[in-house]
């Protein structure tokens, strides 16, 4: 997988680029917004994480010129701004997708991620296997090591969503939005007390942990 | 801006008004005073006309009476009395001329004339100067010339006189303008003055006034609100941010110890977290005190606004064994912004399974009360002493009960913010040691 990021906050593009990499990704790195557009218009890259301020040609002019020139490589746009302007919004809905600074970077490679698949059209799997732990998506039955786990609706879309990202950490914004659809901060720590009700089912009765808590940055699924 | 631009348009637009205003004035004005002389030179004129054919008509008489000889003595008895001698000629058939009469020092290009031819064929004519009327037209003349000069001294000093006074609230008002740009103060206003010839002051000028004030009170209050919000900000960011420091700090100035580390580092993770979430909270708090927030207000039920709010905290509710329980007895649809909504019954939810104590009850009802749409968020919790009442939807502001559960101190006054945001208001009703009732109403 290629990724192409145009950034020129140095640090931020360093720290991005080292997750890629580590992610799997081979990272070329523009710090302009001419240098972006004339690597994504000769290089073939599989997504495009661009910042919207950036120097010489801004991220979204990038886009369109990309957009124009038919070139349809998916983008993550990264916005400082806290209000999502209209043009934004715009590229959400053609297939891109943007994500406000300051971010988790868990929560950037899940989108990156996201956006690669949506792509190539990677197909839905109808079960989810982790170590000896299943999650049959369509009878919505849940087993570990042969013996059935009884999840209620939110218990069960947590664990879908953890599996579906087994091995990396999901952060509890990106658990609020998945689980409960809420995009706002509830200000006690609803996430946690999910989490720790998952854990008394899937976790407790058995040997092996797999749920971890990474204090800081939000929970991952780990054998 | 330099002193010649300054006070340049209006005078120039004064000026130019003034000017329009006084050659209309002196244009009809001196109209009329031509109209004025013509019809009195005229009429002068046909004075002395009808003078002259009334004695053409006594002089026929006279010569058909006695001939000639009897005209000469009419002619001779009237002109030796009369203060303006006037011309008198007869010529017979034999083209012979005899003058009976003529003033003294008369001048023939002078002369208003008339003639009568008799029977006999002789013919009488009669002169009369025209040199009185001239004079009297001339010291006229002279009389009207004088009247237009002042007519125009008038027109332009009061054109001058109008403008300016008209132009008067229009020069307050650049000057405010100017003032403002100038100093950057928006408390600055333009004072209200119903000029001359309207005493009430309803003219345009003053409703332009009027709307410019109220633009002015708009903006100081965007500027005030958004000013006062970054204060705030930058007062309450200091906390967690000396916090985010301090545990760096003192994992830098420790001897290494990669445990340390990781605690120091997931510290200053959650607490930049929790800046984020101050910023994001503080920045929603004061958009919408300011009338800046972007609402994308749709038909919402309420019914499943609580409904989704009350999911949220389920499983937090059962943690702490606390009953929450919602009563919405028919789907209420308020125009308003569904997130923000959510977030409203959120945070009055969340406040109320925080401070009521395992084993209590919250009940969250809506109801239509005339209307308004009202939900109702009712806790077992500790309540709210009488004093503080009037303080809790303030920003920041922590009762000493809250001061041991985790919270921002920002979720009532993001409730209010939002709420009166969409011209609903909030309210409290609270018996310590029984509970607290928060309520939220809005228009349908």
């Amino acid at each position: 997988m290629r990724a192409l990021l145009v950034e020129d906050d140095e640090t931020i593009s360093e720290f991005v680029a080292r997750g890629l990499r580590e992610a799997g990704f081979a990272v070329d790195r523009a710090a302009d917004g001419e240098a972006g557009l004339d690597a994504a218009l000769h290089q073939s890259y599989d997504v495009a994480v661009v910042d919207v301020m950036l120097p010489k040609r801004d991220g979204l002019a990038v886009i369109d010129e990309l957009r124009r020139r038919g070139i349809t490589t998916p983008v993550l746009i990264l916005s400082a701004r806290r209000s999502v302007d209209d043009r934004v919004r715009g590229l959400q809905a053609g297939g891109d997708d943007y994500l406000t600074k300051p971010f988790a970077f868990a929560e950037l490679l899940a989108r990156v991620q996201a956006l690669v698949r949506r792509a190539t059209r990677t197909p839905e799997p109808t079960t989810l296997t982790f170590g000896d732990l299943v999650l049959d998506l369509l009878s919505r039955r849940v087993t570990r090591g042969g013996a059935s786990i009884d999840l209620r609706p939110r218990e069960f879309a947590l664990l879908e969503y953890l599996m579906r990202n087994a091995g990396k950490v999901v952060s509890k914004t990106m658990i609020l939005s998945h689980v409960w659809e809420y995009s706002f901060d509830p200000q006690t720590n609803i996430v946690d007390v999910l989490v720790s009700r998952l854990r008394e089912k899937v976790d407790r009765p058995f040997e092996k942990k797999l749920l971890h808590t990474v204090r800081g940055v939000g929970y991952v699924l780990r054998a | 801006m330099s002193e010649t631009e300054k006070g340049t348009r209006p005078l120039r637009f004064g000026l130019h008004l003034a000017l329009w205003y006084a050659t209309l004035f002196v244009v009809g004005s001196i109209a009329i005073v031509l109209l004025t002389y013509l019809l009195t030179a005229s009429s002068l004129a046909e004075r002395d006309r009808q003078i002259i054919q009334a004695k053409l008509g006594e002089y026929a008489a006279a010569y058909e009476r006695g001939g000639f000889s009897a005209l000469a003595d009419t002619v001779g008895a009237e002109q030796r009395t009369a203060p303006e001698r006037l011309f008198v000629r007869v010529v017979d058939r034999g083209a012979e001329a005899v003058v009976l009469s003529q003033p003294e020092g008369w001048d023939p290009a002078t002369l208003e004339t008339g003639s009568l031819r008799l029977w006999d064929g002789t013919l009488v004519q009669v002169g009369k100067s025209t040199e009185a009327r001239a004079d009297l037209l001339a010291r006229f003349r002279a009389a009207l010339g004088l009247v237009t000069l002042s007519i125009v001294v008038i027109a332009l000093s009061g054109g001058l006189l109008a403008t300016r006074s008209a132009l008067q609230p229009i020069r307050r008002l650049t000057d405010a303008v100017r003032r403002i740009i100038q100093t950057g103060r928006t408390d600055a206003r333009v004072p209200r003055t119903g000029w001359a010839g309207s005493p009430g002051g309803h003219d345009a000028i003053d409703e332009l006034t009027t709307l410019f004030n109220a633009m002015l009170d708009k903006i100081e209050g965007l500027v005030t609100g958004m000013r006062g919000a970054l204060d705030n900000v930058s007062h309450d960011l200091r906390t967690p941010l000396t916090r985010l420091r301090a545990s760096a700090e003192m994992a830098l100035a420790a001897p290494p110890d990669l445990e340390r580390y990781r605690e120091a580092l997931a510290d200053s993770v959650e607490e930049s977290d929790r800046v984020l979430v101050m910023l994001n909270t503080l920045m929603d708090i004061s958009e919408a005190e300011s009338g800046a927030m972007e609402l994308r207000r749709e038909p919402v039920g309420l019914r499943d606004v609580v409904a989704r709010a009350i999911d949220l905290y389920r499983d937090v509710a059962d943690t702490k064994r606390i009953a929450l329980a919602t009563d919405a007895p028919e789907d209420i649809v308020v125009t308003a912004d569904r997130t923000r909504l959510e977030q409203v019954a959120a945070n009055l939810i969340d406040n109320a399974v925080k401070y009521t104590p395992e084993g209590g009850r919250v009940d969250v009802d809506v109801r239509r009360e005339g209307n308004r749409a009202v939900l109702r968020v009712r806790d077992t919790g500790a309540g709210i002493p009488a004093a503080e009442l009037p303080r809790i939807w303030d920003r920041l502001f922590r009762g000493d009960a809250s001061r041991t559960e985790r919270g921002l101190g920002l979720g009532l006054s993001l409730v209010k913010a939002v709420v009166e945001a969409h011209g609903g208001t909030v309210d409290v009703a609270s018996e310590p040691g029984r509970g607290s009732t928060f309520s939220v109403a809005l228009p349908i």
